[in-house]
């Protein structure tokens, strides 16, 4: 097991301000603060090259978590042990085993070309320059960066800058790889391609991978096990296709276009396709039904989309 | 985790390191021309007015509480040399880990497996505070042709004494830094502690009392501009050599150790 969490929580103290500019004053000499409670004593294992995704909505305490995983943050209370290390110790050896990629911030050198950043990363890892040149040839090749590494970060498009923060964030060759939210803002194509990479490197070198992503995509394509956080607590801890089958089992028949008579099977007109909600048990029934009566119409059995699954899911703890 | 991705130990590592992160400093400086070259011109206008008050008192008075015109030089000369590495290596860094602890780059300094501090400490220079450094050099020579050149351990004394001088306010602004793991914004004491410094630039016989006490202790400006001119003249006490080392180790030790409790509460911009 190279990831072990338990009990884990991480409370923060925040300042409380009243609405406007008396509010303003009024905080500046008496400060009111109240606690949140970002994470609340989640426990969980995960082994060594296996593929994780944390899910959960905004301010859920999936960043709080790979923060406190990463050793960024103390935990308020609660243990970590990643890799035998307590991440919060900062160890010399923990540090040089893992790497955080964080979407929404870079740490590329805003005003000087990738290769720049690149080995600034060499010499604070320590990696012989052999070894340098052989994993930077790899990388840039894997994700095709070699016509951008002399241009100054800051003319980078949003795609070309995370490809080249996963660059500089594996040439050390980390055992265990947090990314949060690695593909936010890129446009499909992009997505497709740091996905493609994840599960390359995943494969290549038997990395654990823990993400964070907003796009369902991104879990369904990478992850095969899902950790759902919501309000700060472990909720499930399983494979999507489980937590769908128990959140949304439904099936949903569509006929394309399609006879009018429909209607009689229980089928109501959507955007001029027919769409019948049924149970996975009346599923061939019904579909059997249909291809009975009218053989040559176009039908296809859908699942509710991943989204709808999760804010289904969601929902369903709110209330 | 055993380590292997880390190749060699921390300190083994330390002159590589260095080495990379002075010359990413270096190509970050050049980066824009203009810029570079007006910070040269606002450089060399820094020196004249630092020299030009001296100039004004002097020219009414022989001297001021017993330092004459080319004594106070020394002062000055001092005092210019550790603006050079205050405003050259110390401030544009501690500045930026003030940024970093705001925006959310601190997180990437703290995920190296190098010492945060000693990273946080010489990522970025400014080049054009190498101004100060060469006019050192020469006020410090135009007072010594008026006093007299010293013995080589006088100037090794002084050497001395503006090393701990600069750790002494290296020190000072990293506890200053700290808190702002706690508070975030603390720019105006930045500012505060800036225009104390200011006071290094005269004879620190022209302050009494308490006010010598904040400038050799508090505020330790003295440490690196009056006592190394003091050395030099041979008028310095052994005890306040003593005293120097004992201000700047104790400073750097209780930096360190507020550095240590402060990534403690690091909260880490949210992403």
């Amino acid at each position: 097991m190279i990831i072990s969490v338990s009990g884990l929580s991480k409370t923060y103290r925040v300042p409380i301000k009243g609405e406007g500019l008396a509010g303003s004053f009024r905080s500046l000499w008496n400060r009111q603060y109240r606690d949140v409670e970002a994470v609340k004593e989640i426990s969980f294992a995960i082994q060594g090259g296996e593929r994780v995704g944390f899910l959960g909505p905004n301010g859920a305490g999936k960043t709080t978590t790979l923060k406190m995983l990463s050793g960024l943050l103390f935990p308020t209370a609660g243990t970590v042990s990643v890799g035998g290390f307590r991440p919060q110790d900062r160890a010399v050896a923990f540090l040089g085993g893992i790497t955080l990629v964080m979407g929404q911030k870079q740490q590329l050198l805003w005003d000087l070309p990738p290769q720049e950043s690149f080995a600034l990363n060499r010499a604070m890892y320590g990696v012989p320059q052999a070894e340098y040149r052989r994993t930077l040839d790899q990388l840039v090749a894997m994700l095709r960066i070699e016509p951008i590494l002399q241009k100054p970060v800051r003319n980078l498009s949003l795609g070309e800058r995370m490809k080249c923060e996963l660059v500089a964030a594996l040439l050390h060759r980390p055992r265990v790889l947090f990314l949060d939210e690695p593909t936010i803002g890129l446009d499909v194509e992009m997505q497709g391609q740091v996905r493609r990479f994840i599960q390359e490197y995943n494969r290549d070198t038997g990395a654990t991978v823990i993400l964070t992503s907003h796009y369902m995509q991104d879990i369904a394509a990478l992850t095969p096990r899902l950790l759902v956080i919501d309000k700060g607590s472990l909720r499930y801890d399983g494979g999507l296709a489980a937590l769908a089958e128990r959140v949304a089992p439904e099936r949903r028949i569509v006929v394309k276009g399609g006879p009018a008579e429909l209607s009689q099977l229980g089928f109501v007109v959507v955007g001029g396709d027919h769409v019948a909600t049924v149970t996975p048990e009346q599923t061939n029934q019904r579909l059997a039904a249909v291809l009975g009566r009218w053989p040559m119409v176009e039908i296809a059995v859908e699942s509710p989309p991943l989204e709808e699954v999760m804010a289904r899911y969601f929902k369903e703890g709110t209330t | 985790m055993s380590g292997e991705t880390v190749h060699g130990a921390a300190w083994g590592r330390l002159p590589g390191v260095l080495g990379a992160l002075a010359r990413v400093a270096v190509m970050n400086a050049v980066q824009y021309r203009v810029s570079f070259l007006v910070d040269f011109f606002v450089g060399s206008c820094n020196v004249v007015a630092i020299l030009l008050p001296l100039m004004v008192v002097f020219d009414r008075t022989g001297s001021v509480a017993g330092w004459t015109w080319h004594q106070s030089l020394l002062v000055t000369g001092f005092f210019l040399f550790m603006n050079a590495v205050m405003g050259g290596l110390v401030e544009p860094n501690l500045g930026a880990v003030v940024e970093g602890i705001r925006e959310g780059q601190m997180d990437y300094i703290l995920l190296k497996p190098v010492d945060a501090q000693l990273v946080a400490s010489v990522q970025r220079i400014a080049p054009a505070r190498a101004w100060d450094a060469v006019a050192a050099v020469g006020v410090i020579g135009w007072g010594l042709s008026g006093t007299g050149w010293p013995g080589f351990g006088a100037v090794a004394v002084a050497g001395a004494l503006v090393v701990t001088g600069v750790v002494a306010m290296y020190s000072l602004w990293l506890l200053v830094i700290c808190l702002s793991f706690w508070f975030v914004r603390v720019d105006n004491l930045r500012y505060l502690l800036g225009a104390v410094a200011d006071a290094g630039r005269w004879p620190v016989d022209i302050y009494s009392g308490a006010a010598r006490v904040f400038l050799t202790v508090v505020v330790p400006v003295a440490l690196a501009s009056s006592w190394p001119a003091m050395a030099l003249l041979g008028r310095l006490d052994g005890a306040l050599v003593i005293q120097a080392v004992v201000v700047s180790f104790g400073g750097f030790a209780l930096a360190r150790w507020a550095w240590k409790q402060a990534l403690q509460s690091y909260t880490s911009a949210s992403s």
